[in-house]
């Protein structure tokens, strides 16, 4: 029963960890600007997460071990503070989006302009944290975010042409306007493969003191729970699509995205979406704060716990505490979280490899994994995935920073 | 054993299972007769630091004399006090007795525990 009650809500925290303002607004411009034809994104970028879930999972229960104590003790300090800086300043940039995106979901609601926001919202977060058990974030920030259910019921209602979406599975070039195409496929990699989310989970399976009986559960929520976040993140691309691109609507800012269930829902669509991105962002800013802080305390061997009085794991509260604190500022001045997110998701692609390939590697010790470690799909499939990421990005975001 | 691969970077934990930190360093003796043997392992300070760059345990050690338990020396721990080498290495001593976890009790005395709901540090 206890178990029963694991896989439920696994599978509630991968939806809710998968959806997020990256995956949301990047789907959006997609449809928007190229109907079905970046679907293909999107799906590679959700097999690619399903395996990286998986395995993080596998990698903790039968180690023992979080992602981030084997890149330590495997690869040494000095290789550790690398890819310390390349991820916490990526994951950095995506809590800001994220404190953002909450902001913003306010803002179109109260009408009250998001840098008024940058406050409480951050405030909020970190007092869930302050307060709150792993458990409570981990569930309870997922389990609001199913809202984001509406985004399938919008897609269904608008009829869409499945032949057509079927072919958008499949990569394809367009015939004008690559740059953007490259840089928004780009920008949907990083917000699907999101790197935050596996060091998150291998926390959590250390949390939820996860053995090797975990295993075949841990392959069903990810399988499962990961593959509906990316049916999800489809289907807001297809109403995108279907309420967008006929009318030749350029999706630039969020006023624009909230307009995406109007037309399926007429009345409730503005409410629907706003409340969609409001839980998902939350769910979001709290797993990229921790996530930052599990890398500092674990990498450093402080004691860490969420579960824990604050004073009990002092540095751990007080790294997500300034982190929270110094990702308030930019939305207090004023920056755009959109053009934040955009850029933060390929950065995101761009930085993969220096998150993803020191995991590869660990995932094929036999020291950490015996048995247990890879085998030649999950190294192939993650593998090609980061490669294409990281082309990608190199040649997509100098081409848009250029472009404008 | 591996030192590199067994002992460098592993978690320390005390003897109630305290996290005390990880190996940044290992100090080794080598005599004219003898063979070289390792005398203590290093815990913070400027030790990680100066594996990454001498500019950066500089650094390091300047911001600690500016702030916090004002401690830059790297604390070391006699080899003779390791128990066990394993998933982690724990060492008979009592962490707080040995000053590598003074950074934490500085941040919970004077941070944490200032706020509503910190608990403090001391407590079971």
């Amino acid at each position: 029963m206890k178990k029963a009650l694991e896989i439920t809500l696994g599978i509630v925290t991968s939806v809710g960890g998968f959806l997020e303002i990256g995956s949301v607004t990047t789907a959006v411009q997609a449809g928007a600007a190229f109907g079905y034809h970046l679907l293909w994104a999107i799906l590679l970028g959700t097999v690619c997460l399903i395996f990286l879930v998986e395995m993080s999972g596998r990698f903790s229960a039968v180690s023992r071990h979080t992602i981030v104590d084997a890149t330590r003790e495997r690869f040494g300090f000095p290789f550790f503070a690398i890819v310390l800086v390349g991820v916490v300043l990526v994951f950095f940039m995506v809590l800001v989006a994220e404190l953002g995106g909450i902001g913003l979901s306010l803002q179109i609601l109260t009408g009250i302009g998001f840098p008024w926001w940058a406050i409480p919202v951050s405030f909020a977060v970190w007092l869930l944290m302050w307060k709150g058990t792993f458990g409570l974030i981990e569930n309870g920030a997922s389990i609001l975010g199913l809202v984001t259910i509406s985004f399938v019921v919008a897609a269904l209602k608008l009829n869409p042409d499945w032949g057509a979406a079927g072919h958008g599975l499949l990569p394809g070039l367009p015939g004008d306007d690559k740059a953007k195409y490259g840089f928004i496929a780009v920008s949907i990699l990083g917000a699907s493969i999101s790197p935050h989310l596996m060091y998150f989970y291998s926390s959590g399976a250390i949390e939820d003191e996860w053995d090797k009986t975990y295993i075949p559960i841990n392959r069903f929520i990810a399988g499962f729970g990961i593959s509906f976040g990316g049916v999800l993140s489809m289907a807001a691309l297809v109403t995108a699509a279907l309420a967008f691109q006929p009318n030749g609507v350029e999706v630039d800012t969020f006023e624009q995205s909230a307009l995406l269930m109007t037309t399926a829902f007429p009345k409730w669509g503005f409410f629907l979406f706003a409340a969609s991105m409001l839980f998902t962002c939350l769910g979001a800013a709290l797993e990229t704060s921790l996530a930052i802080a599990y890398f500092f305390a674990q990498g450093f061997g402080w004691s860490w716990s969420e579960d824990l009085t604050p004073s009990k794991n002092a540095r751990f509260c007080f790294t997500y505490t300034i982190i929270i604190l110094l990702a308030a500022i930019p939305l207090l001045v004023g920056i755009d979280p959109i053009k934040v997110t955009l850029m933060s998701m390929a950065l995101t692609a761009a930085t993969l490899p220096l998150a993803v390939l020191p995991f590869l590697f660990l995932m094929n010790d036999p020291i950490y994994l015996g048995e247990h470690r890879n085998g030649w799909v999950s190294n192939t499939v993650v593998g090609i995935t980061i490669l294409i990421s990281f082309v990608l990005a190199l040649i997509a975001i100098p081409l848009q920073i250029i472009g404008g | 054993m591996h030192l590199v691969r067994d002992v460098l970077d592993q978690k320390l934990l005390d003897r109630e299972d305290c996290e005390m930190g990880r190996v940044d360093g290992l100090v080794m003796k080598v005599g004219e007769r003898s063979q070289p043997r390792i005398t203590h392992i290093q815990i913070g300070g400027t030790t990680p630091w100066m594996r990454l760059h001498p500019v950066f345990a500089r650094l390091a050690a300047k911001l600690a004399r500016m702030w916090g338990p004002k401690r830059a020396d790297p604390v070391r721990i006699p080899w003779s006090r390791v128990m066990t080498v394993g998933r982690d290495i724990k060492l008979d001593v009592k962490a707080r007795e040995t000053g590598a976890i003074d950074w934490e009790i500085w941040i919970a005395r004077h941070i944490i525990e200032r706020i509503p709901g910190g608990g403090h540090e001391e407590e079971g």
